[in-house]
């Protein structure tokens, strides 16, 4: 198996005004390729900051981070957005764009990643099919509940073949119901096609779903062991 | 993100804000609109008068008058010392002209034209107006401007010494087909002799042999005008007793560049530098600088709305790019480059504009219209018949499009280079 995402000693300070905050205290961490696994801690323990710099939306401030290989704390913003391309982020609030329907929103990821617009057509409908969203897909996140637009947000990430899928508290902002529903898609997504899922939550019931369990404490890894 | 993508991109985001980018869109198209109707007219109205100018002026002729200065004078006198006698006392001679004629084989003829403001009395037909009096060769002033053909009458190339011409509106003073003078009349001829004191009026009666067709145009006392009485060249020096003529006429056999400013040479050194040397093509360029320097005039002004059109763009753009931050960070999420999202900024500023410019052309050429059938109409005074055809040429259109899809990218800029480089981390974070 293939390592995806390795961090060496890596660190993050923040500053906050004039007091520098340190939301990483040098984190050592590996994931390996197919692997499932869940970052648990309270909020503040850094695990946020942790997902961003894995997803590179943000620059480590010291140490190594390879994701697919690739030292992203050297890249330039750039270079930067090409390795974003390969990873499918998956956000606590969705973040799709109101103004496009399901469908829309998938194709506006490969769009990104200059897909033909034959291809494009035809993954997403794939994909919104994959995610439950056959009969939903010309309509507009505001005619969609919160698990179908998680949904949508997964089909999105999956849009341009991801390395792996970042999830941000995925069931943070659905009822508990919806909950179970977007977790078993991840748990098919992992299992039956073979994607690596990394997964920032604070629910510890959710967090021991995983295969692996990363616990976070004041921007340190207090412990990480297999479920 | 290839272009089409980008440009349908930009496009849903205006689509979104219709009655903003409506708004933004209005400030572009009313700036583009002032500038296209401002240069519509006064191309129209530079056209009309050049068109005008050329009806009293023949290409291949070269003007030559009395210069105002003693120094080597290029074209500086005209106007100045137009029918009127020059201080310095230096005179053009009616005998001259054969002198000149004999300069260059280029010249084909030189035409002296005496010309002095008189009156025009027939009692019996109840006119009584004010004219200008011209003394000329019938003969060559007809071969040099064909507009010298009379409408009723003739013109007769061997006139008796009381034979007169006269313009159209000499005759039909109020263009409306009511004719006081007809061939064969008697009329008086009358001017205002001060050059003895106390000042007399001399006159004489003259025969009317031929009325012109209209010529229209702006009389510069060259061409035939319409408000010109004809009178032989030796009837108008015992008339006004004298022997010098107020300006000539030369004709030449070409009116290329080399020739004229060969001749006009020979002319100028015939006459040691005492005159200046006019042709056609030279005032021709006068009139085409002074309507440049009013159209960039002009267009400054209206450049000014385009300005202001600028800043709101900026504005909007800026108020949509802190609306947007988190869709911002949503696009950079996915892999999105900075370049792209100032792609896209850019592009729904060049849709703004190339909206606007269009419009704008549409409006202005519209604007130009209307103003020129108002002008025609006569409701603005000027008795209805000024008429300007409004031009658009190419050049207009095309720097109108350049100017407000310009003016719209460029304040674009600020607004998309900030909204490229929001940290998707931060823009993320931003409700």
């Amino acid at each position: 198996m293939s390592t995806i995402v390795e961090a060496i000693d890596l660190r993050k300070t923040y500053m906050l005004g004039k007091i520098p905050v340190e939301a990483l205290r040098g984190i050592n961490l590996k994931v390996d390729s197919g692997d499932f696994i869940s970052i648990l801690g309270p909020s503040g323990s850094g695990k946020s900051t942790l997902l961003n710099l894995i997803g590179a939306l943000d620059k480590p401030t010291s140490g190594t981070l390879r994701v697919g290989g690739v030292n992203v704390g050297r890249l330039n913003d750039n270079r930067l957005s090409e390795v974003r391309l390969k990873i499918g982020f998956v956000f606590q609030f969705f973040n799709l764009i109101p103004r496009l329907t399901a469908k829309a929103n998938v194709e506006l990821a490969m769009s990104i990643s200059n897909m033909s617009v034959a291809e494009r057509s035809r993954r997403a409908a794939g994909l919104l099919n994959v995610v439950g969203l056959k009969d939903r897909m010309h309509h507009k996140p505001a005619e969609l509940s919160g698990g179908q637009q998680q949904r949508v947000a997964i089909a999105r990430a999956l849009a341009n073949k991801p390395k792996f899928l970042l999830l941000d508290e995925p069931t943070g902002n659905v009822d508990s119901k919806t909950a179970l529903e977007v977790m078993s898609l991840i748990h098919k997504l992992n299992k039956e096609n073979g994607v690596s899922i990394i997964m920032v939550t604070h629910d510890q019931k959710l967090a021991r779903e995983a295969r692996r369990t990363v616990h976070m404490v004041d921007g340190e890894i207090e412990s990480d062991m297999v479920n | 993100m290839n272009v089409i993508d980008v440009l349908r991109y930009a496009f849903s985001a205006i689509k979104l804000r219709k009655l903003r980018a409506a708004l933004t869109t209005l400030g572009v198209i009313i700036g583009i609109m002032a500038i296209v109707a401002l240069l519509a007219i006064s191309q129209g109205l530079q056209t009309t008068i050049s068109d005008q100018l050329n009806q009293g002026l023949s290409a291949n002729s070269l003007i030559v008058i009395p210069s105002i200065d003693d120094s080597d004078n290029e074209g500086g006198g005209f106007g100045v010392s137009f029918g009127g006698v020059d201080s310095s006392g230096f005179r053009l001679y009616v005998n001259q002209t054969s002198e000149v004629e004999s300069l260059s084989p280029n010249i084909t003829s030189a035409l002296a034209i005496i010309q002095r403001s008189g009156r025009i009395v027939s009692e019996s037909e109840n006119l009584n107006r004010s004219i200008t009096i011209y003394g000329v060769d019938y003969a060559t002033y007809s071969q040099t401007y064909s507009s010298f053909e009379a409408e009723y009458g003739t013109v007769p190339f061997n006139p008796r010494n009381d034979t007169i011409v006269v313009g159209s509106r000499v005759s039909d003073p109020r263009s409306n087909g009511t004719q006081f003078v007809f061939p064969g009349d008697d009329v008086a001829l009358l001017w205002l002799n001060a050059t003895v004191l106390p000042p007399v009026y001399e006159n004489y009666t003259a025969r009317v042999s031929g009325v012109l067709g209209t010529v229209g145009g702006f009389s510069i006392g060259v061409g035939p005008s319409d408000t010109g009485v004809y009178i032989p060249l030796s009837t108008a020096q015992s008339f006004f007793d004298t022997d010098s003529c107020d300006m000539m006429i030369v004709t030449l056999t070409n009116s290329d560049n080399a020739t004229i400013t060969e001749v006009s040479d020979l002319i100028k050194d015939y006459y040691g530098g005492q005159v200046a040397v006019i042709s056609p093509e030279a005032i021709q360029s006068v009139l085409t600088s002074v309507f440049s320097t009013i159209q960039l005039f002009l267009v400054g002004i209206a450049a000014i709305s385009l300005l202001v059109a600028g800043i709101s763009i900026m504005n909007i753009m800026i108020v949509s790019l802190i609306e947007r931050t988190r869709e911002i960070g949503i696009l950079k999420a996915l892999g999105m480059k900075s370049r792209t999202v100032l792609m896209i900024f850019l592009a729904e500023s060049v849709i703004i504009g190339l909206m606007g410019a269009i419009m704008g052309i549409l409006g202005g050429w519209g604007l130009a219209n209307v103003t020129a059938m108002v002008l025609a109409s006569g409701i603005l005074g000027g008795g209805g018949n000024f008429t300007i055809t409004p031009m658009l040429s190419p050049t207009v259109v095309f720097g109108a499009l350049i100017f407000g899809v310009g003016v719209s990218v460029i304040f674009a800029l600020y607004p998309a280079w900030r909204a490229s480089k929001l940290k998707p981390v931060d823009a993320l974070r931003h409700e």
